[in-house]
């Protein structure tokens, strides 16, 4: 790995972008115009901050990009940091954004028979396999994974599996797809993380852009 | 018969070539780089007056897992010895061999003993960030002195070996594992709280101590946030005026930061009394150091408590790293200077270069060209009629 002068950040796409973004501002850190241009085919964009990049990249990669220290900071749910686990990670910022819960969901016909707490055996479809093992392997259940990327909710209706863990902020899209959510596994929420050889080496620096996001984020 | 020239538009070597996932091969420059990288480390740790030992590769499984060793038993190989139908452990961290040695054959030894080693150690699988699953692990051990003197010596040797091994913009930090503990003791913390405090101490996430009330929130949001260069940091925590055994190791880890000060004032300093992941066996000041650019850290030390043979224990400090790590920290080596010496040159011409201590490559036949076939023997330098000029 090459050192980088600069810092870099790593947002995540999509949904929560949206949400994190005022947050980005309001820390100091305005991204250049291409940013916001959906034409534009770069990936890493210049802030106002001169020693500051941010990069674009899928939810699940901030957690890598951060772990390996290619990036210095990143903000990702702790859905993400709970699958990979990586252990040269801090998230010393709740940003209080993305929230939603990571659930266990049936469908609405057999809800009603479930009670988790009896079973020794659970088949599920989800993102998160490590997560989901882990949950249920700490309450005394096997739980056999299989591993999709998304439309998890198809898979009970077209007999898949009849049980799903995925996320779940309203439960609109469960419900008009006839499932019941029977379990949480865990509350969600987006965290600033901090590459821990970054923090080490650089302190003053990654405790300023600490500092500044725990003051974006609204008090309680 | 293959000759040499066919090599080079050989068949691709298929799955023949194939390692295991985490183990290589070590090629031309790097396998010489490495081994002077750990003589480099090993000379210094010898000026310090520390006396290398080497251990085996392997011993009774349940020997490396005893002690601190306990942490390893995840990640170690075994093997059954058909021998003796015991079960055997590949080790999988050296300090716990040198632990026993110190214990055992070398109980009667006056102390502080000071040993040195080196070698290559296996795992059962790597990290995420680093797969590596062997490498090799060189350090010291002190064994049998509680003084602050101690930690203190093995954090200067520590840095002068690495500065010496070619290491540049050292930082290093400094942790006190045990703190933790000792405050949620004094707060009558129970197990599922302690468990949260830990949990956020690891993370560094102070919003995930609001769970606690009072003195309780206040003492380990200050020890949370009294991380980062040392001067700062450390009037932070001495504010918290910590009382009992937290009060001494805070009042240990504020002597330790002066001395540094005034031994090793160019080395930059960081504060994490917070930190305690990866320290678990520490029981007192521990220390990680690390480079600009480098993923992880390059190595770790700090006081531990050595298990003696008559399950007594023995105070000991130490440091290790890891040679993969440095590596990295490293500039990337040139590959040596080589001499092409045509077929004609003398033996005795031959020898006077090398006692000059040039590298040669004796032609093994006629060749007509000779300073195309140093080029292709990536020489740098061929012998042209008593000249060694650049090919």
């Amino acid at each position: 790995m090459k050192p980088t002068e600069k810092l870099i950040l790593a947002l995540p796409k999509g949904r929560i972008l949206d949400e994190v973004l005022p947050l980005v501002n309001k820390a100091g850190i305005e991204p250049e115009a291409d940013f916001f241009d959906p034409k534009s085919r770069k990936l890493q964009f210049a802030t106002n901050i001169g020693g500051l990049d941010i990069i674009r990249v899928r939810a699940f990669d901030v957690a890598t990009f951060v772990a390996f220290g290619a990036a210095h900071l990143g903000v990702v749910g702790n859905d993400v940091l709970m699958e990979y686990n990586y252990s040269d990670i801090y998230s010393p910022v709740d940003l209080q954004v993305g929230k939603c819960r990571l659930s266990l969901a049936v469908p609405k016909e057999i809800a009603g028979e479930q009670d988790p707490s009896s079973w020794s055996h659970v088949r599920v479809a989800t993102k998160y396999p490590n997560l989901t093992r882990k949950y249920y392997a700490e309450r005394g259940v096997q739980a056999e994974v299989i591993k999709l990327n998304g439309a998890m909710e198809l898979a009970p209706s077209l007999g898949l599996c009849r049980r799903i863990v995925d996320l779940v902020s309203t439960g609109s899209t469960l419900k008009a797809n006839g499932l019941k959510e029977v379990e949480i596994l865990t509350e969600i929420s987006s965290k600033l993380i901090v590459n821990r050889p970054a923090f080490k080496t650089q302190p003053e620096e990654i405790s300023g852009w600490i500092d500044r996001f725990k003051h974006a984020v609204p008090s309680q | 018969m293959t000759t040499g020239m066919d090599k080079q538009s050989g068949a691709p070597p298929g799955d023949k070539a194939l390692l295991p996932s985490g183990l290589r091969d070590q090629l031309a420059p790097f396998a010489e780089f490495e081994a002077e990288t750990v003589s480099k480390l090993m000379a210094a740790f010898a000026r310090f007056g520390y006396d290398r030992v080497t251990p085996p590769l392997m011993e009774f499984e349940e020997t490396l897992l005893s002690g601190t060793g306990k942490q390893n038993s995840p990640k170690m190989f075994r093997v059954m010895d058909p021998d003796t139908q015991r079960v055997l452990g590949l080790r999988s961290d050296m300090t716990v061999q040198i632990a026993r040695m110190a214990a055992t054959r070398m109980q009667d030894i006056a102390r502080p003993l000071r040993l040195s080693y080196a070698g290559n150690v296996v795992r059962v699988r790597g990290s995420q960030v680093r797969p590596t699953r062997q490498f090799i692990q060189a350090g010291v051990e002190i064994i049998g002195c509680d003084s602050l003197a101690a930690e203190l010596e093995v954090i200067c040797l520590a840095v002068e070996a690495l500065v010496d091994a070619g290491v540049v913009d050292l930082t290093l930090d400094l942790t006190v594992a045990p703190l933790a503990g000792m405050v949620a003791d004094s707060l009558g913390l129970d197990a599922a709280q302690r468990e949260i405090a830990k949990k956020a101490l690891d993370a560094k996430d102070v919003g995930a101590l609001d769970v606690f009330g009072g003195t309780a929130k206040e003492i380990l949001t200050a020890i949370l946030l009294a991380t980062g260069i040392a001067g700062a940091a450390m009037e932070k925590l001495e504010m918290l005026s910590l009382s009992g055994a937290a009060g001494q190791l805070v009042a240990r880890l504020g002597m330790m930061v002066d001395a540094l000060s005034t031994c090793l004032p160019k080395v930059k300093v960081t504060i994490d009394p917070g930190e305690s992941h990866g320290f678990e066996y520490k029981s007192g000041i521990g220390f990680a150091v690390f480079a600009p650019g480098v993923r992880g850290e390059l190595g770790r030390g700090g006081r531990y408590m050595a298990r003696g043979n008559d399950g007594g224990e023995e105070p000991a400090a130490g440091f290790s790293i890891y040679l993969d790590s440095i590596i990295r920290a490293l500039p990337i080596p040139s590959m040596p200077m080589k001499i092409f010496l045509p077929f004609d040159v003398s033996h005795q011409m031959s020898e006077k270069l090398r006692k000059k201590g040039y590298r040669t490559v004796q032609a093994l036949t006629e060749v007509v060209d000779c300073r195309h076939e140093a080029q292709r023997l990536h020489c740098s330098h061929w012998f042209n009629s008593d000249k060694v000029e650049p090919v």
